[in-house]
């Protein structure tokens, strides 16, 4: 339909109708042209990947010899795997632990650091306790190893000082895990605080000078006036760092190498160990679907729940 | 209790104000040292790597440890980058390499995304976003495995492509765009469309300038989280000339970390000093990216 194709004769508002038509096209080929790369990126490497380990949940695939039907094999398979219980359970205690612990001293931090104080020290503060975000969480891990050595490492140097006896950070299944959890909230805190900071900064300061006319303190102010304001911030951060903290890897990878044993393994690493160095990527991709089903039903819960403690204004 | 302030001075009232401040004083208190116990213990481990990594090796393990450089064993630097084995600049360019093209694709693409699903009208366009939102839900560890397949298909093993193409595009930054170009005045498009400006003129010169923000929070978050991707590499790369420097350093202190810990330090030091120079130059647009890309996700 170009405009070629129009007699001269037509009158001006047919052909007005005509340019706005082709005007609307012109904007729908232009809206499909500028989301194609993105699209294609998708397609690729997001939704063909989906598809792909819905199939291979159904196959045994070594990557070596062709792939052979399984049919519900894997899936039973989830059922009498208690080592992936096990291992999930070690995911959740670090999970539950993390973004407690995450999101309390973020939260803190940010009420500390949302004060007058002079600026030199603002930067300080904010500086030090952001920057381990920016680090790589692998390198870093590689430097706690070396802090939480048993004989040899600062940490227990420290402690002893203090006349403590020295802890087998990495090397006790009680505390291997306890240091994974250590380390996470050392890397990611920081984040949470500048989360939870922006979250401050939004509540407008008339409610606090109101609060103040009324006689609250400081712990009046924070429980009346700052935890409601803040709780949708909070429901926002709670959901993405359980999301983060279920798929921590690089952390327990170099930190403990998911041992003693199996005692700080966690459900990413099972995942990849049965996918790669097991060779069995149809069970992995089914270990997968299980986290990836967990995942969705924690945040459909939280948004369910979050009606009881979550305060828009 | 809203009205007992400042109207009558009784010891009653007083004794109460008097306990009031006590607790303010107290909580003030509390905060100061929780800020400044933290700020110690997110510094300490960095400062003792930096004073650590400056140690003349043999010394490396010694105790009292350093939070303060006692020594200045640059050595150490030059060790580890004129090292035989290993070519150690070669992980930074990789690293840098990576994360320069896979951060302008990210930014090309989802910028470009953006404009089509905020500011354009075609069929499908809600449907399509739809997916894109959809995919934010999908974590990384179940595309994990597919994903690997496919980049062996297309025989992508142990190239950077491997890290580059399924890292073009992400849902997050299309999202993030969507909503910066959506919130745009509408009379800035009308008036660039009287004077006859095309949609990628639009797009390029009167939106993207006015997404800065944006913009550089999606880039700087991009390009760290290639700057310290560790289980892509780990998947995909085999040969030491094509690691980047989280995998390097994680399999470099596996054969020589418990004979040098200064050296790996030094290795480290390197690995995230540019990390270290871009913060403290650009620390406030990355504190503001850090709230924009957590807020509106």
């Amino acid at each position: 339909m170009t405009s070629t194709a129009l007699p001269d004769e037509k009158t001006g508002g047919l052909t007005k109708r005509l340019t706005g038509m082709t005007l609307a096209r012109r904007e729908a080929w232009a809206g499909y042209l500028f989301a194609t790369p993105a699209l294609l990126g998708l397609l690729a490497f997001t939704a063909l990947p989906i598809f792909a380990s819905l199939i291979l949940i159904f196959l045994h695939y070594d990557l070596l010899t062709p792939p052979k039907w399984a049919g519900a094999e894997n899936i039973t398979r989830l059922a009498t795997d208690s080592r992936m219980f096990k291992i999930y359970w070690n995911s959740l205690r670090l999970v539950v632990g993390a973004t407690f612990l995450n999101n309390v001293l973020g939260l803190l931090l940010a009420v500390g650091l949302n004060r007058t104080m002079p600026w030199g020290i603002r930067y300080v503060l904010r500086t030090s306790i952001f920057f381990p975000v920016m680090t790589t969480t692998a390198s870093l891990a590689v430097v706690w190893r070396f802090l939480l050595t048993l004989d040899r490492g600062v940490v227990n140097f420290l402690i002893g000082q203090i006349g403590l006896d020295p802890v087998p950070w990495l090397s006790s299944s009680t505390w291997a895990l306890v240091s994974a959890m250590i380390y996470d909230v050392w890397k990611s805190c920081g984040y949470l605080m500048v989360i939870y900071l922006a979250g401050l900064q939004a509540i407008p300061a008339v409610y606090y000078e109101a609060a103040r006319i009324d006689g609250a303190g400081f712990w009046q102010q924070f429980r009346n006036v700052t935890l409601p304001l803040i709780s949708p911030t909070a429901f926002f951060a709670i959901v993405i760092s359980l999301i983060g903290a279920f798929q921590i890897f690089d952390n327990v990878w170099v930190l403990t190498e998911g041992g003693p044993g199996d005692a700080s393994r966690v459900i990413a690493m099972y995942i990849y160990e049965k996918a790669f160095r097991g060779f069995e990527m149809g069970y992995a991709s089914a270990v997968s679907f299980t986290l990836f089903i967990i995942l969705i039903a924690l945040t459909l819960l939280q948004f369910l729940g979050a009606r009881r403690w979550v305060h828009y204004e | 209790m809203a009205t007992t302030t400042g109207s009558t001075e009784t010891p009653a009232t007083l004794h109460k104000a008097y306990r009031k401040s006590v607790w303010l004083h107290l909580g003030e208190a509390l905060l100061w040292l929780l800020l400044i116990c933290i700020a110690i213990i997110e510094i300490a481990p960095i400062s003792w790597m930096f004073s650590t990594s400056l140690r003349d090796p043999k010394n490396s393990f010694d105790l009292p440890p350093d939070f303060w450089p006692t020594a200045l064993h640059w050595q150490n630097y030059l060790t580890v980058i004129n090292s035989p084995d290993i070519e150690f600049m070669l992980f930074f360019w990789n690293s840098l390499k990576i994360a320069l093209i896979v951060t302008g694709a990210q930014l090309l693409t989802c910028s470009m995304a953006g404009y089509a699903f905020g500011r354009l009208r075609f069929f499908g366009r809600d449907i399509l976003f739809g997916l894109f939102l959809a995919s934010l839900m999908v974590p990384a560890t179940v595309t994990l495995i597919p994903s690997f397949i496919i980049i062996r298909s297309l025989d992508l093993m142990n190239t950077h492509w491997a890290l580059i193409l399924p890292s073009v595009t992400s849902a997050f930054g299309v999202f993030l765009l969507r909503q910066h170009f959506k919130s745009l005045p509408e009379e800035l498009l009308d008036a660039a469309k009287i004077d006859g400006a095309g949609y990628f003129r639009i797009y390029w010169q009167i939106l993207l300038p006015l997404t800065g923000p944006a913009l550089s929070a999606l880039g700087i978050f991009t390009f760290l989280a290639s700057w310290n991707n560790f289980v892509g590499p780990l998947l995909f790369l085999r040969d030491w000339d094509k690691f980047t420097f989280p995998i390097a350093i994680a399999t470099i202190r596996g054969y020589m970390g418990s004979g040098n810990q200064s050296e790996v330090l030094a290795g480290i030091m390197i690995s995230i000093f540019p990390l270290l120079v871009f913060f403290l130059l650009a620390q406030r647009w990355i504190v503001q990216g850090a709230a924009i890309t957590g807020m509106k996700g």
